[in-house]
C-alpha cells in the first residue's frame, strides 16, 4: 500500500508541519470484539495549506477528526502511531492541557451550524467566550474584538448580529459566526467537518469564498473533511482519500484527481455526475401531456377561527403557489430548488399526501382535491422518498413490502406473488433471497433499490422521486440513477425527479423546472441550460456548482462500473 | 430476551420476577401453615425454625401469609395495568391517528385528569365505587388511563410521519391497514415498556389503598393490608411490617428493573 502514497511534497521541508499524523491506528471495543476504525493513517499539513480528507460515509473521516482533537468515545482505543501538533504529542496530553488547547490552537467547524450554537445564548456571548477564556481579554475588549471578527467574515452589521440569538439568523449567518469563532484565537489548525453540507448551494458557495479569503489572511492550516469531490477542487491543495479507515491515496490535488492510481479513487471520480455524460433516454416525441398541474397551491398551518378572531393578521403559509407544470409520457422532468422552495410540497400534493388547491390532470381525467384521487390514480402515480432508512417499514420483510402493491392493486394472482417479488428484486439487481430479510439488514443503497422496486411493482405511468439520491454516497448515487433510467426505459413510465444536485439532473432530465420560495421561476429544456435567457436565479444556481472534469489521461474511466 | 439478560439490571430484574412469579403460582400450595390459623402461644415472634419469617399479632405464620397473598397482590398489579394500559393505548392511538379536532378534545380531557395527583384521584374513584379489591383495581386502571394515552399517542405521532407510512397513504391503503400494519407494530415498543414499569406502580398504589382500608378487606392476605393491620404492633415485632413491605418492594423492584432492561433492549441506539 505504501507505494500508493505519494510523498513528493511541494513545501520546504525545513519547516515542521502543523499537524503530523504518523501511522496512527484506532479501534473501538464493542461487544462483538475490537473493530478497527483507523488503520495506519499518516498525513501532514503545513502552515497555510488546506488538506482535504475525502471519503464516503463510514470511511472513518470524522473519526480521524475526533482523534486529532482527542474527543474520543469511551470504548475507543489508540492502537499505535502518533499525532503531533506542531511537534507536540497530542496522545499523551492530560484533560486540562487539552481543554486549554482546544479552541486556542485547534478549532473545529461542524456540519450543522444550528446544532453547534447554543440556542439560549446570544451569538456575541458565544463568540467572546473563547476570547475571554483563551486570550485573557476582559468582557469589553472581547466584545470589540468579536465585532471585528464578525466584520471580517463579511457580516454587514456585526454589532447587531452580536446581540441576536441563533434562531434569529439564517443558516449561512450562523455558519459565519461559527467560522469567526474558530478563527478568533488565531489557531494553528482548523478542522472543517463538512461545513457546507447542511447549507443551500448559494450560501455554501459564499461560505467557501469566505473560507478561502480567511485562510489567505491568516495562513492557518486546515483539514477539510468532505464527501463532495466537486468541492475539493475549489479549496484544497492536497487530498487524502480514505476508505474503510485506511488512506488509499494521498498527494497533490492535480495528481490525485488528474491521474488517480487507486481503484477506489477512480471509482469515486467516475461516479461524479457530469452533465455532458447524458444518461437520459431519447426525449419523448408525443406532445400530449400525461400529467398536468394547473395553478396548484398548497397551504400550511391555516389558522383556526379562534386564532383568526384574536389575531387578524394570522394567515396560512403557502408551501407552494400557482404551480403549473406538465410531464409527457416517458419524459423525465427535473425539479430543482433550495430547501424550502416547495419541491417536496408539490410531490406530496400530487400523491395525495398534502391537500391542494387548483387542478391536477392525469390522462384526461381531472382532480380538484386530493379526496378525488381514486385507487387507479394512486396506482398510476407512485412516489419514492429521500431517506432509505425510513421509507421501509422495519417490521416487515422485504418480500412483504414488495408484495403489498401487488396485492393491493390485484396485479397478479395470489399464487404468483412470490415469483413476482423475485422478479422485482432481480429487476433492481438485488439477490432474490433478500425477500426474507428485514430492512435493517440492508445497506442504504440496497434499501433505496427496494423502495424503487416497490414503486415500479405497481406498474405506474408516473414515478415521483423526491431527492432519492440525496442521502446516498456518490458511488451508490450514480448506480441508483442508472437503475432508475433503466427501469424507465423498460416500463415506459414518466418520471418527476426532485433534487438539488444540478449536475445530476442535467445528466438525467429532459426538461428542468426551477422552484424558488414556493414559486416556479423557470422552465427549460436541458440543452438550453447555458442559455443567457435563463432566470437570474437559475444562472446563480448553475454557476454555484463546479462542473467536474473528466481526468484526461484516463479515458477508460467512464466505462460503466461493474 | 438475550439482550435483556446481558445487562446487570436485566438479570437482577429477571431473577426477582422469577421468585415473585414462582410464589404467585405455587405460593398457596407450598405455604407451611394455614395462613388464617391462629396460634395464641406464638404471637408476634421473630424468625425461628418453626416460623421462618416470624408470626403476626394472632400468631399466624408470616411466610404462609406472604405466599398465599402473592397471587392476589400480583394479580391486582397485572390486572390494573392491563386494563389501564389497554384502554389508555386505545384512546391514545385513536387521538394520534385521528389528529386535528378529535385529538385536541381527547387530549384536553385527559390533561384535566392528569392534573390531579395519582393517589388522590384513585381515592376519589374508590369513594365513588366503594371499597374492595375489584373496585380498587378499577380505580387504579382509570388513573393509569390518561398517562398511558399520552404515551401511546406520542408513540403513534412519531411513527405517523415516517416515510413508510406516507408511502402507504400514497398507495391508497385503507386507514385500518395503515394503523394495524404500519403504525401500531412500530409504536408498540414504548407502550409495552411503560406497561411493565406501571405494574410496580399499580402494586404500590394497591398496597397504599389496602393500607388505608379501601382495598382488600381483612382477613385477606393482600400485602398492603398486612402492613396496615400490623402497624400498631410494629414496635413489638418489626418483622410483621417489614416482611410484607419487603415483599412489595421486591416485586416492584423486579418489574421496574425488568422494564428498564426491556426499554434498553427495544432502543436500537443502546444496542450494539
Amino acid at each position: 500500500m505504501g507505494s500508493r502514497i505519494r510523498t513528493d511534497r511541494g513545501k520546504p521541508q525545513s519547516e515542521a508541519p502543523v499537524l503530523d499524523v504518523r501511522h496512527y491506528s484506532m479501534a473501538y471495543d464493542t461487544e462483538a470484539g475490537t473493530t478497527t476504525a483507523l488503520d495506519d493513517v499518516s498525513l501532514m499539513i503545513w502552515r497555510g495549506e488546506t488538506h482535504a480528507l475525502v471519503g464516503e460515509s463510514g470511511s472513518g473521516k470524522s473519526t480521524l477528526a475526533w482523534a486529532i482533537t482527542r474527543y474520543m468515545a469511551e470504548n475507543a482505543r489508540d492502537t499505535g502511531g502518533a499525532i503531533l501538533l506542531s511537534g507536540e504529542d497530542m496522545i499523551g496530553k492530560g484533560r486540562a492541557e487539552l481543554e486549554a488547547l482546544r479552541g486556542r490552537r485547534i478549532a473545529m467547524v461542524y456540519q450543522d451550524p444550528s446544532s453547534s450554537l447554543n440556542p439560549t445564548m446570544r451569538l456575541g456571548e458565544q463568540l467572546t467566550e473563547v476570547l475571554i477564556r483563551h486570550r485573557g481579554m476582559t468582557k469589553t475588549e472581547a466584545w470589540v474584538e468579536g465585532e471585528a471578527a464578525l466584520a471580517r467574515t463579511g457580516i454587514v452589521k456585526p454589532a447587531e448580529m452580536m446581540m441576536r440569538y441563533p434562531h434569529e439568523c439564517s443558516g449561512g449567518e450562523k455558519q459565519r459566526v461559527v467560522i469567526a469563532t474558530a478563527f478568533a484565537c488565531n489557531p494553528e489548525l482548523i478542522i472543517f467537518d463538512e461545513p457546507t453540507t447542511a447549507l443551500d448551494i448559494l450560501t455554501a458557495n459564499q461560505i467557501l469564498d469566505l473560507f478561502i479569503r480567511l485562510r489567505e489572511e491568516t495562513g492557518v492550516a486546515a483539514l477539510y473533511i468532505t464527501h463532495d469531490l466537486g468541492l475539493v477542487a475549489r479549496i484544497a491543495s492536497k487530498v487524502s482519500v480514505i476508505h474503510k479507515g485506511k488512506i488509499v491515496e494521498q498527494g497533490d490535488l492535480e495528481t490525485v484527481f488528474g491521474a488517480p492510481e487507486h481503484p477506489y479513487t477512480r471509482k469515486l471520480l467516475a461516479a461524479l455526475p457530469r452533465p455532458e455524460d447524458r444518461l437520459a433516454l431519447p426525449a419523448p416525441t408525443e406532445d400530449t401531456p400525461l400529467f398536468e398541474a394547473r395553478d396548484v397551491g398548497v397551504q400550511y398551518n391555516a389558522p383556526g377561527w379562534l386564532t383568526r378572531l384574536l389575531d387578524k393578521s394570522a394567515a396560512a403559509h403557502w408551501g407552494a403557489r400557482n404551480i403549473t407544470l406538465d410531464v409527457r409520457p416517458g419524459e423525465l422532468l427535473g425539479i430543482v430548488g433550495e430547501s424550502g422552495s416547495g419541491k417536496s410540497t408539490i410531490a406530496k400534493a400530487a400523491t395525495g399526501l398534502n391537500p391542494f388547491e387548483g387542478e391536477i390532470r392525469f390522462v384526461g381525467r381531472s382532480f380538484a382535491s386530493r379526496d378525488a384521487f381514486d385507487r387507479k390514480y394512486r396506482r398510476d402515480v407512485q412516489i419514492i422518498f429521500q431517506h432509505p432508512d425510513s421509507s421501509l417499514n422495519p417490521r416487515e420483510t422485504i418480500g412483504g413490502i414488495l408484495s403489498r402493491p401487488l396485492k393491493l392493486y390485484k396485479l397478479c394472482p395470489a399464487g404468483e406473488v412470490r415469483q413476482r417479488v423475485r422478479e422485482l428484486l432481480e429487476m433492481v439487481l438485488l439477490p432474490a433471497d433478500y425477500a426474507s430479510r428485514y430492512p435493517h439488514q440492508l445497506s442504504g443503497g440496497e434499501k433505496q433499490r427496494v423502495a424503487i422496486a416497490r414503486a415500479f411493482a405497481a406498474e405506474p405511468r408516473l414515478v415521483i422521486c423526491d431527492e432519492i439520491t440525496a442521502a446516498l454516497d456518490v458511488s451508490v448515487q450514480a448506480a441508483v440513477a442508472r437503475l432508475l433510467v433503466d427501469l424507465q426505459k423498460r416500463s415506459g413510465a414518466a418520471c418527476i425527479f426532485i433534487t438539488h444536485d444540478l449536475n445530476l439532473i442535467r445528466q438525467l432530465a429532459h426538461r428542468i423546472v426551477v422552484f424558488q420560495r414556493g414559486a416556479l421561476v423557470d422552465a427549460f429544456d436541458v440543452a438550453d441550460a447555458g442559455s443567457p435567457e435563463r432566470h437570474p436565479y437559475t444562472q446563480a444556481l448553475l454557476n454555484a456548482v463546479p462542473v467536474p472534469h473528466r481526468p484526461e489521461d484516463q479515458p477508460d474511466l467512464m466505462e460503466p462500473q461493474a | 430476551m438475550r439482550k435483556i439478560l446481558k445487562s446487570p439490571t436485566g438479570i437482577i430484574g429477571v431473577i426477582l420476577l422469577t421468585i415473585v412469579l414462582f410464589a404467585t403460582v405455587f405460593g398457596p400450595w407450598i405455604a407451611p401453615y394455614d395462613p388464617q390459623a391462629f396460634d395464641a402461644r406464638a404471637r408476634l415472634q421473630g424468625p425461628s425454625m418453626a416460623h421462618w419469617l416470624g408470626t403476626d399479632q394472632y400468631g399466624r405464620d408470616l411466610l404462609s401469609r406472604i405466599l398465599s397473598g402473592a397471587p392476589s397482590t400480583v394479580a391486582f398489579g397485572l390486572g390494573a395495568t392491563i386494563l389501564g394500559v389497554g384502554v389508555g393505548s386505545v384512546i391514545g392511538v385513536i387521538a394520534g391517528v385521528a389528529g386535528g379536532r378529535t385529538d385536541s378534545i381527547i387530549m384536553r380531557i385527559l390533561d384535566g385528569m392528569l392534573a390531579m395527583p395519582e393517589l388522590l384521584f384513585t381515592l376519589l374513584i374508590v369513594t365513588f365505587l366503594g371499597g374492595g379489591t375489584t373496585q380498587a383495581m378499577l380505580a387504579v386502571a382509570v388513573t393509569f388511563t390518561p398517562g398511558m394515552a399520552r404515551i401511546a399517542r406520542s408513540a403513534v405521532l412519531s411513527v405517523r410521519t415516517r416515510e413508510y407510512v406516507l408511502a402507504a397513504q400514497a398507495r391508497g391503503e385503507s386507514r385500518a391497514w395503515i394503523v394495524g400494519r404500519e403504525v401500531l407494530p412500530n409504536a408498540l415498543g414504548p407502550i409495552i415498556v411503560e406497561a411493565t414499569i406501571r405494574v410496580s406502580f399499580a402494586i404500590m398504589i394497591g398496597a397504599t389503598l389496602g393500607f388505608l382500608g379501601l382495598g382488600a378487606q381483612p382477613p385477606s392476605t393482600e400485602w398492603g393490608l398486612m402492613v396496615a393491620e400490623a402497624r400498631q404492633f410494629m414496635f413489638r415485632n418489626p418483622w410483621c411490617v417489614a416482611v410484607p413491605g419487603l415483599a412489595i418492594a421486591i416485586t416492584a423492584l423486579g418489574f421496574n428493573l425488568f422494564g428498564d432492561a426491556l426499554r434498553d433492549a427495544f432502543d436500537p441506539k443502546r444496542g450494539h
